[in-house]
């Protein structure tokens, strides 16, 4: 990536991150926090939209995959077969993830999960704060619904901060044209007043379908010049931003700030595949391999996670098969491998030893592996926890 | 529904007739069936007389075997709990396909409604037989200016099909299909067709529409991408204003069918008089699949409808160059790149290149699922490369060797020929 593109998208994530900071600290002023309100184990979950095998892990896809083929592959535990048998839908199946049950809700996140997110079960369990656990959103799909369930033992007290960055961007570009000035798309020192109105005056960041507690929302002036720096650098080019980068990005300054117990991450740039573009589908499998690499990097580089994290990535789902009634690769709906069949990679901690482990699994696995790796054994789930980890 | 109505086999076509039939269905089967009743003037012949072979199936059973056909189906919808749902039995809408795909009976569900389609449709097959087909006709042209690799254009096509070599200028066989003597109109007519749905030119820029004849006998149904700017924008804008909220979508695309966009001169003159061919535009934008965004995905999705719903005898369908996204624009896909970005539009041709022929060839898979593709000749010509990929229908082969090069004039002869046989 070029780098005033990545120095304009690092210096808004900051701005984000600090933003979301200053808000907290008034946020969870009253907050009783536990012992430690933290965890030393790690745990992050990269979701990343709906891929087939074809085009990543089986050998017609090798090519669009490289960090994950050559540099992860060899120093993870690889499950080849996870079937997804629930709803393939992007709430759904994030929700069934998050709750090791299959949900089958309203597509577009009107209502909570139905049972018990592992946020939930670990923040009351272990007494972890909300700082401890994060969904970091590329997708429009989600809702901030996402982060809790409707269980009414659970629920939101124990849920998640759950935040769309790239709907900023979204909203950003949206209000530049409707406000009649279609030339701050094209011009990147003027994206940044469109950025920064947006978080100034979102009130609760309803306007971005955030759930991060805390009403207080103000930019940080510090945060001014180096934006500006960043800007003023990025004019200089003419390369397209996606969300996804800046979703990660997002991720890093979180975890850099708040050292998340728990982080759930959503890709989605494959999902411009529902409006048939083949080449930027996989463009958007090229970002996810290079982003998720970025971020085992960072794992390794950050004392808060280097040795006690646990990093799962998979697809929530395949896409249609080629010569389906439902368009193929448009579309993940159609009842058969292609779309419910999926893989999993498992990095850090939990995969010492490097394996591939060819039975099959679900999503919904997930949680209760998860739940287990923080000692958590006796939760009443479908799922069965991963075969070959070190938990 | 798989089958093929034969016209003759239908009678006094009586929308209003059929209405009683679909209350004796199951409420999942409504839905789509009300919907066709609702437009009936605005279906194309074949759906017609599809919807009308599917009706004299049910009048074949008496009450009593037609409740033990959907005896199933009704106990299905009684565990699914379909009368507790928001569900319209007028239309199809987002809310009933987000109801029926997130039960956990879904695929169950789908089994059985194709088992009654399917056993209503075979009871009303006629037995007279069926006469001979002609051959119909796919052509899909990938223009010169999409660099596809030679290497790898046909690589993932039909294995029965063979790779042809054209020596000299490929683009002249679309030039002669439109304009030589005979082109494609002519033999439509000749072979008895006068029906508009017969002959589709699908374009993503507006190259077909100049080269068809004036005066041709048969008018084709004609769509061009580039044509419909104008109403695209518009109605882009329109669905645009929909909240992420599945009711107020379906009440939004409610709207936007009924919407009179006659009065607002948005559409091109191809288009303007034919109200059928405006309600296919209408749906083909409201059923997505990027056909309002990227024009190679409108030309594979309007291939893909046509053939679902008119099964025109012939196609011819030209793909197209998209612009580069531009910076800040791309993560707004959904938005009008123009209205959105001042940037000047940049072509992006490799990767124009790679969406054009996975959607070429997803035209063909397209073909593939109805039984007409046994009579069918799909061409996919890569003006760039100067090569074609010919599937022939069952029992025909090419009369040359495909290892040597065959000029523009000679495929067009034999093309004819195939039509004509």
């Amino acid at each position: 990536m070029d780098p005033s593109r990545r120095n304009l998208l690092k210096a808004a994530s900051i701005l984000l991150v600090e933003h979301l900071a200053n808000s907290r600290k008034f946020a969870f002023a009253g907050e009783p926090a536990s012992a430690s309100g933290r965890d030393e184990r790690k745990v992050i979950i990269v979701a990343c939209g709906g891929i087939r095998r074809a085009e990543t892990f089986l050998d017609t896809g090798l090519e669009n995959i490289p960090h994950l083929y050559h540099d992860l592959l060899p120093r993870s535990v690889f499950y080849p077969l996870i079937r997804n048998a629930g709803v393939t839908s992007h709430y759904n199946t994030i929700s069934s993830i998050l709750t090791g049950n299959w949900q089958r809700l309203d597509d577009w996140g009107k209502t909570p999960p139905a049972n018990p997110t592992f946020f939930e079960y670990l923040r009351k369990r272990m007494g972890l704060s909300q700082d401890a656990a994060w969904v970091i959103s590329s997708n429009k799909a989600l809702t901030s619904r996402i982060g809790a369930s409707s269980i009414r033992d659970f629920g939101p007290r124990y849920g998640a901060n759950v935040i769309f960055p790239k709907q900023l961007l979204i909203n950003a570009v949206i209000q530049a044209a409707s406000q009649g000035h279609p030339e701050h798309s094209a011009d990147r020192a003027a994206m940044r007043q469109e950025l920064e109105a947006i978080l100034q005056h979102a009130d609760n960041y309803e306007g971005l379908g955030w759930s991060v507690s805390g009403n207080e929302s103000f930019l940080d002036l510090r945060m001014q010049s180096s934006m500006q720096q960043a800007i003023e650098e990025l004019v200089r080019t003419n390369a397209p931003v996606t969300g996804d980068e800046f979703t990660l990005l997002v991720s890093e300054e979180v975890m850099r700030r708040f050292a998340p117990s728990l982080l759930a991450i959503t890709f989605s740039d494959v999902e411009v595949a529902h409006f048939g573009s083949y080449s930027m589908h996989l463009a958007g499998i090229r970002t996810m391999d290079r982003l998720v690499y970025e971020l085992w990097n960072l794992v390794q580089e950050l004392p808060d996670y280097r040795g006690r994290t646990t990093l799962f990535v998979l697809p929530e789902f395949g896409r249609d098969f080629d010569g389906s009634n439902t368009n193929g690769f448009f579309n993940h709906r159609s009842n058969n491998d292609s779309t419910n069949l999926t893989w999993l990679m498992c990095l850090g901690e939990a995969a010492r030893s490097a394996d591939v482990i060819e039975r099959p699994i679900q999503h919904i696995d997930l949680c209760p592996t998860i739940a287990g790796m923080f000692g958590i054994e006796d939760l009443d789930l479908p799922g069965k926890r991963l075969p070959g980890l070190s938990t | 529904m798989n089958e093929r109505p034969g016209k003759a086999q239908i009678g006094e076509l009586s929308p209003d007739a059929y209405r009683g039939l679909v209350d004796r269905l199951p409420v999942t089967m409504r839905p789509a069936l009300n919907q066709q009743l609702s437009q009936w003037s605005l279906l194309f012949p074949f759906e017609q007389n599809r919807v009308a072979s599917f009706m004299k199936g049910i009048e074949t059973f008496s009450p009593s075997g037609l409740g033990a056909v959907t005896a199933p189906l009704w106990a299905l919808e009684k565990k699914m709990g379909v009368k507790n749902w928001n569900f319209s039995e007028a239309n199809d809408t987002i809310e009933n396909a987000s109801q029926l795909a997130r039960s956990e009976y879904y695929s169950e569900w789908r089994r059985e409604v194709q088992k009654v389609f399917d056993t209503v449709n075979a009871a009303a097959q006629s037995p007279a037989p069926t006469p001979a087909e002609r051959t119909r006709l796919i052509l899909l042209i990938l223009p010169r200016n999409l660099p596809v690799s030679p290497q790898s254009v046909w690589r993932q096509w039909d294995p029965r099909g063979h790779e042809i070599k054209i020596s000299g200028d490929s683009e002249r066989l679309c030039e002669l299909a439109l304009q030589g003597q005979p082109d494609l109109a002519t033999l439509a007519a000749q072979q008895g067709g006068v029906e508009s749905s017969d002959l589709w030119l699908i374009d993503a820029e507006a190259k077909l529409r100049s080269m068809i004849s004036n005066v041709s006998p048969i008018a084709a149904s004609s769509l061009g991408y580039a044509a419909l700017k104008q109403f695209r924008d518009r109605f882009l804008a329109e669905l645009n204003q929909a909240p992420k909220d599945i009711q107020a979508t379906d009440e939004i695309i409610a709207k936007l069918r009924l919407e009179s966009w006659d009065g607002w001169g948005l559409w091109p003159e191809e288009i303007a008089n034919q109200p059928r061919l405006r309600k296919f535009v209408i749906d083909l934008f409201l059923s997505g699949n990027g056909a309002l965004i990227f024009s190679n995905a409108f030309v594979e999705w309007a291939v893909a409808e046509a053939l679902r719903r008119a099964r025109p005898r012939t196609i011819v369908a030209r793909f197209g160059m998209r612009s580069k996204p531009k910076p800040f624009t791309s993560i707004a896909i959904f938005e009008n790149q123009q209205r959105v970005s001042s940037l000047p539009d940049v072509d992006d041709p490799e990767n124009s290149a790679v969406d054009a022929v996975i959607l070429a060839r997803y035209a063909w898979l397209a073909a593939s699922r109805y039984p007409e593709q046994q009579q069918t000749l799909c061409i996919c010509v890569s003006e760039h490369c100067d090569s074609a990929y010919a599937i022939l229908p069952a029992g025909k082969s090419l009369d040359w060797s495909p290892q040597h090069p065959i000029a523009s004039e000679e495929l067009y002869r034999w093309l004819m020929a195939q039509i004509l046989s």
